[in-house]
């Protein structure tokens, strides 16, 4: 358990909220792909993408749960689906012939990842210092994966697919840098050590030349209007809530509220 | 040409990292109820690999006061889903050391692994197993 208290324990679990649910809610959807991605390999790389982001999902919630007395069921199974606070990019449904959707998803959200868990590095709260550098090493794999595939896809004649999910991905992209109620404790206390104005603008010093450079037209994010749903604030798409749905429904049919019995029991 | 079918397994690079130079740890010079629950962890394999989790650079630290074990481990990757299970394992072969009653394992991913931190038997054995380390 943590001696933290009041504002600085606030500002501590927001920040460990919105790496998990992040992590979490994306690993989801990249699963969607299992058996259905475009090559064996991908199919299986994929996998691996999403496996990673729910390791990285589980070490934040133990996170919550070890030093924040939280339990798995309260960060995760049962909690509000208006509680989450995950970016709208995570969380969307992929459009109907969505490969480029996801790799499209995956080159916008794990660049944004690496400069957010950079941010993190030299965090005051010294758990979460502990454990980035790990997460940072495996995410490097990730960008190469999604970068390799943009690359692919600019060159063939899913380009125009790939330019719609640009132009549809990229305002929810834009949501990663939303704040939350509590953006203004996080960097008072040091939890993590960049505004979220400045990652945006490293970001998109990143992912605006490399989409150009391939032949991708990106929006004018001064131009671009944020969704109405954001996610930081606990606000999302309707995609969410069918999500949300699915990935608890084995949790509460399991019925862990009643005793387990025997088959024969009841004989 | 389709690029999809002709550049598939072109594009990634892997890197091994460094091992920090006190790692890997191997319970060398450990002593009494502390060198015993080395000696079982000796014992403890990985699932996917039967190579000893020690051999692996698994282990990060070893202590033991009075009738309680501590074991700080790390996990190959942070998505690793025989975590609980190993967590087991080694919690289990603590408590095979003479007077230990009560053991506790917490896992950290700092140092962060890599496969730099294997022992020289571990690589020994990954190659035999047909990992190219």
């Amino acid at each position: 358990m943590t001696d933290l208290s009041g504002d600085e324990r606030r500002a501590v679990e927001a920040q460990l909220f919105r790496l998990a649910d992040d992590e979490y809610v994306i690993a989801e959807r990249y699963t969607e792909w299992q058996i259905y991605a475009p090559t064996l390999e991908s199919d299986l790389a994929l996998a691996n993408v999403a496996q990673d982001e729910f390791g990285h999902a589980r070490l934040w919630y133990d996170l919550l749960q070890d030093d924040f007395d939280y339990t798995e069921e309260e960060v995760l199974w049962r909690r509000d689906p208006g509680a989450f606070t995950h970016a709208t990019l995570t969380e969307l449904a992929f459009a109907d012939d969505g490969w480029g959707d996801a790799v499209v998803r995956g080159y916008l959200y794990d660049t944004a990842e690496r400069l957010r868990l950079e941010a993190l590095v030299d965090s005051s709260y010294a758990p979460i210092a502990d454990r980035v550098g790990k997460v940072l090493d495996e995410e490097g794999y990730h960008r190469e994966y999604a970068e390799s595939w943009l690359e692919r896809l600019a060159s063939t004649d899913a380009e125009g697919r790939v330019q719609a999910a640009v132009e549809r991905l990229f305002p929810h992209a834009l949501t990663l840098f939303a704040p939350g109620p509590d953006e203004d404790l996080i960097r008072d206390y040091g939890i993590r050590t960049e505004s979220l104005a400045d990652l945006r603008e490293e970001w998109l010093d990143t992912v605006v030349p490399t989409l150009d450079s391939l032949g991708f037209t990106v929006p004018d994010p001064e131009d671009v209007a944020l969704p109405d749903a954001r996610g930081r604030d606990g606000t999302h798409t309707d995609d969410w809530y069918d999500l949300h749905e699915a990935f608890t429904s084995t949790h509460r049919e399991l019925d862990f509220d009643r005793p387990t019995r025997l088959r024969g029991e009841e004989a | 040409m389709n690029p999809i079918e002709t550049d598939a397994c072109t594009y990634t690079e892997y890197e091994s990292g460094d091992a920090p130079d006190e790692y890997p740890k191997t319970g060398e010079g450990a002593t009494g109820a502390e060198r015993e629950v080395w000696d079982a962890l000796y014992e403890v394999e990985d699932p996917e690999m039967p190579v000893s989790i020690v051999d692996l650079g698994l282990i990060y630290d070893v202590s033991v006061e009075g009738e309680r074990a501590e074991v700080e481990m790390t996990l190959t990757y942070t998505g690793c889903p025989a975590r609980d299970m190993l967590e087991n394992d080694v919690r289990c072969a603590a408590l095979t050391a003479s007077g230990v009653t009560e053991a506790e394992v917490t896992i950290s991913y700092s140092p962060g692994w890599n496969v730099e931190m294997v022992t020289d038997a571990g690589r020994e054995q990954l190659r035999e197993f047909g990992l190219s380390v």
